[in-house]
């Protein structure tokens, strides 16, 4: 499927800035499912923008504004030729996942991360044990605990704030696209399964529906789904928010250990006002027009203040610095 | 002031007794060892009013000087006065020389492996010289890092590697720091309040001097610019007044003759790090920082972070600018890696190890730990991401209580932990209440790395102010001493 992508982020702020400085993940990755065939990011004011490859394969952009602004809009547009993802091939038993060799190849992926630790409590693991109890094969394994997931979560925009503990996502039982991603990941670390958080966009009317997209043009936001390394198969893609396949509808940006890692944008600015970043994404198959403009952004998150003044907090981190 | 030449000899050495450790000055007979005779024969010749009045000279030279030293407890830092025995430490040419070759290798494969890691594929990771899920687990594994220039493969350009000398008297490493080391201003602060207090002490020596350093560094730190710039610009940023080294950076800016910058005197445009001067924005070359990894940066690192600059991890990808020490450098930190420095100087190197590691055990592999954990109470335990003396657990010092609670911790996080021989450190004789008593201690020496090698001769020598005490960490009240490497044609 050829699919046209227009990410567009508008960052207002209340009172003029003199600084800010955002590093952006949003690029399509080229692998062997999906190629892409244009790719260009732009910004009002034009800014220049350093491109580089970071640890997980993601195209990282870097772009910064030194002179007073108020509003700074970015457009990232890109046309992905993307072909469905394959179903493992093979169907190993649970035991596989203790081969050293395999564990020590997935090794980033095993362990508690940022956003994905279940250690806190026992509740996370308990839950996957328990989802996984009479599975016998690794394919098997994993389906039990994303549709787990689904049983534990709810899907419920604003439930959520990103830094959320999975202990309070399940307490919680509702959450969006990166917390479904989040939860799953964990339950799956805690029962051994080497499994990586995926950004990326969906082109469907809305997140929790995998199902075809009649419309040219949808305007969504972007999504997250995830990756299990299943032994002798390679990664196998599965989206716990909507519990479809992952397919020629799903473009990758990126992967890591979870959102952390794969931000779509993150940024500081130096100023005395708040900040809004309103971001949507205009998705279209590209037999038909190009995507239009984003015209209406849907939903605002709130941005960060650096604060300019020393603090008790500042103090604390001047204490901090490890002199050896 | 004059040289107590006919004092009959205060008796401050009369009863000196050597402790169960190497001794620096006196041998197991008693006799004084040849580098030290000159200097015993002074201290013989002074009393105890003597002594103290020396003493009273230093602590007022350090008070005016402003050179004191923070021990944090709580939020507050208390203030101290910077705590400085008089009796020196001398290290004969030949003994330095060996040191200095030992310590140059140690910091060549170091940085080797570092530049493997970040720069080179992690070949050494991949061979099994160091375990790869060691070095991945690593808190100061910086994935950031990967990729980014580092001028002459020099990722540390200052180490501050610790050694001591145990009961057999031959150095060994106890452990290396190669994110922000300290201590260096002290040791040159040392020099000048004893040239200044006890003159008379260096006339029949030939000591190498220690004010070259902020010449050793600018060099070196010149020499990591970015491609192509000439005569590049050098600041020191410092996390600010309330860090307990804030001393030391000012100390260092000054000696450089550089600007001490906080993050928010830099600001970055286009990618390139700029410092806000009266005359506008002026481009920085090379940056050495005294903040952590995870502070640099708010936009990529800790969003909270105060005290770094938005944007510089653009700039040190886009090559504009080097951070000295490099990003990352932390891994080797990490004390659980450690043990693995013999093996990287003969992978790297090829060469045998000049200074041996003290023994260690690693609490992440099921047998040592059985072993070390049975015999704790007389071993020492360490949590690997510390620093300071920080956490520390000395077997026979503890209560089996303390043994006990720390069993627990090491079974709950091996990873976390190491457990290593005690060593005896060696003592020398230092001031105590009417005279002179061992007292133990390690040194500091500080290697500069950029286009060549060098070792700074001397270093930081820490001595424990309690007797029997193998704490000589200045935040847990150690002291220090006057450190003197004689110079090749003194014997």
């Amino acid at each position: 499927m050829r699919l046209s992508i227009a990410y567009r982020m508008y960052f207002r702020y209340s009172e003029p800035v003199t600084e800010s400085q955002n590093e952006v993940r949003v690029r399509p990755r080229d692998d062997d499912h999906q190629r892409v065939l244009s790719y260009r990011l732009t910004s009002q004011p034009p800014l220049p923008v350093l491109s580089v490859v970071d640890y997980w394969g993601t195209v990282v952009e870097h772009l910064g504004i030194r002179t007073s602004h108020a509003e700074l809009e970015l457009l990232a547009e890109a046309t992905v030729e993307t072909t469905a993802r394959p179903e493992p091939t093979e169907s190993p038993p649970v035991s596989a996942l203790n081969d050293a060799g395999f564990r020590l190849e997935h090794l980033e992926f095993l362990g508690p991360s940022q956003h994905v630790d279940w250690r806190s409590g026992d509740a996370v693991e308990q839950r996957a044990g328990a989802a996984v109890a009479a599975v016998a094969s690794v394919p098997e394994m994993v389906s039990a605990v994303v549709a787990d997931t689904r049983e534990a979560l709810s899907y419920e925009q604003g439930a959520t704030d990103i830094g959320v503990s999975l202990a309070d996502l399940l307490e919680g039982g509702a959450g969006v696209c990166q917390d479904f991603a989040h939860l799953a990941l964990g339950m799956l670390r805690s029962v051994g399964v080497p499994a990586r958080y995926i950004s990326g966009y969906l082109f469907a009317a809305d997140e929790t529906s995998a199902h075809a997209e009649t419309a040219d043009v949808v305007a969504v936001q972007t999504h997250a789904w995830i990756e299990v390394a299943v032994p002798g198969s390679g990664w196998w893609a599965l989206d716990p928010t909507n519990g479809g396949p992952v397919g020629e509808r799903h473009v990758v940006i990126g992967c890591g250990r979870d959102y952390g890692d794969v931000p779509p944008v993150r940024g500081a600015f130096m100023g005395s006002g708040t900040a809004e970043v309103d971001a949507e994404v205009l998705i279209g198959r590209q037999t038909e027009t190009h995507p239009a403009e984003a015209s209406a952004p849907r939903r605002a998150s709130p941005g960060r203040r650096m604060p300019t003044t020393p603090s008790s907090s500042e103090r604390y981190q001047h204490q901090q610095q490890q002199q050896q | 002031m004059g040289a107590p030449l006919h004092n009959p000899g205060g008796g401050l050495l009369d009863r000196y007794a050597p402790v169960d450790a190497y001794d620096e000055a006196f041998d197991a007979d008693g006799s004084v060892r040849a580098t030290y005779s000159r200097i015993v024969e002074r201290f013989r010749e002074l009393d105890v009013d003597e002594i103290k009045r020396l003493e009273a000279l230093v602590a007022d030279e350090f008070r005016r000087q402003g050179i004191t030293f923070t021990v944090y407890s709580e939020e507050e830092g208390t203030e101290r006065i910077w705590p400085m025995d008089l009796f020196p430490r001398l290290i004969a040419a030949a003994e330095w020389e060996e040191l200095a070759r030992g310590l140059s290798q140690r910091v060549a494969a170091l940085n080797c492996f570092l530049a493997d890691l970040y720069n080179g594929g992690a070949a050494a990771v991949a061979d099994g010289v160091v375990p790869r899920w060691l070095a991945m687990s690593s808190r100061g594994f910086e994935r950031n890092a990967i990729g980014i220039a580092v001028p002459h493969s020099a990722h540390c350009n200052v180490a501050g590697i610790d050694v001591v000398r145990a009961a057999d008297g031959r150095y060994r490493v106890l452990e290396d720091n190669l994110r922000s080391p300290s201590g260096i201003s002290y040791v040159i602060e040392n020099r000048a309040a004893m040239a200044k207090a006890c003159s008379w002490l260096f006339y029949d020596h030939a000591v190498q001097p220690t004010e070259q350093y902020g010449r050793m560094l600018r060099s070196t730190l010149e020499s990591m610019a970015p491609a192509g710039e000439h005569d590049p610009h050098i600041v020191v940023l410092t996390p600010g007044i309330f860090n307990s080294a804030y001393f030391e950076h000012a100390f260092l800016a000054r000696s450089m003759g550089v600007e001490l910058v906080e993050g928010r005197d830099l600001v970055v445009d286009d990618h390139k790090v700029y410092t806000r001067t009266i005359e506008g924005l002026v481009k920085v070359d090379v940056i050495y920082r005294r903040i952590d990894d995870d502070f640099l940066d708010p936009v990529a690192f800790r969003p909270d972070s105060t005290l770094g600059v938005p944007g510089l991890l653009s700039a040190l990808r886009a090559g504009t600018v080097t951070v000295c020490n490099a990003l990352g450098n932390g891994v080797v930190d990490d004390k659980a890696v450690y043990p693995y420095v013999p093996e990287m100087i003969r992978y790297y190197l090829g060469a045998e190890p000049i200074i041996d590691n003290v023994t260690t055990y690693m609490m992440w592999d099921p047998d040592q730990r059985r072993e070390a954990l049975a015999r704790l109470h007389e071993l020492v335990a360490k949590p690997v991401g510390e620093s300071g003396g920080y956490g520390v657990l000395i077997g026979p010092h503890a209560t089996e209580q303390e043994l006990d609670a720390a069993r627990a911790r090491i079974e709950a996080e091996p990873r976390n932990w190491i457990v290593q021989e005690l060593v005896q450190l060696s003592t020398l004789p230092s001031v105590a209440e009417d005279r002179l008593e061992p007292r133990h201690l390690d040194l500091r020496p500080f290697v500069l790395t950029g286009e060549r090698t060098e070792v700074f001769a001397g270093g930081l020598t820490r001595v424990a102010m309690r007797p029997g005490s193998l704490i000589v960490n200045s935040s847990q009240g150690g002291g220090s001493k006057d450190t003197w490497v004689l110079a090749p044609d003194t014997p």
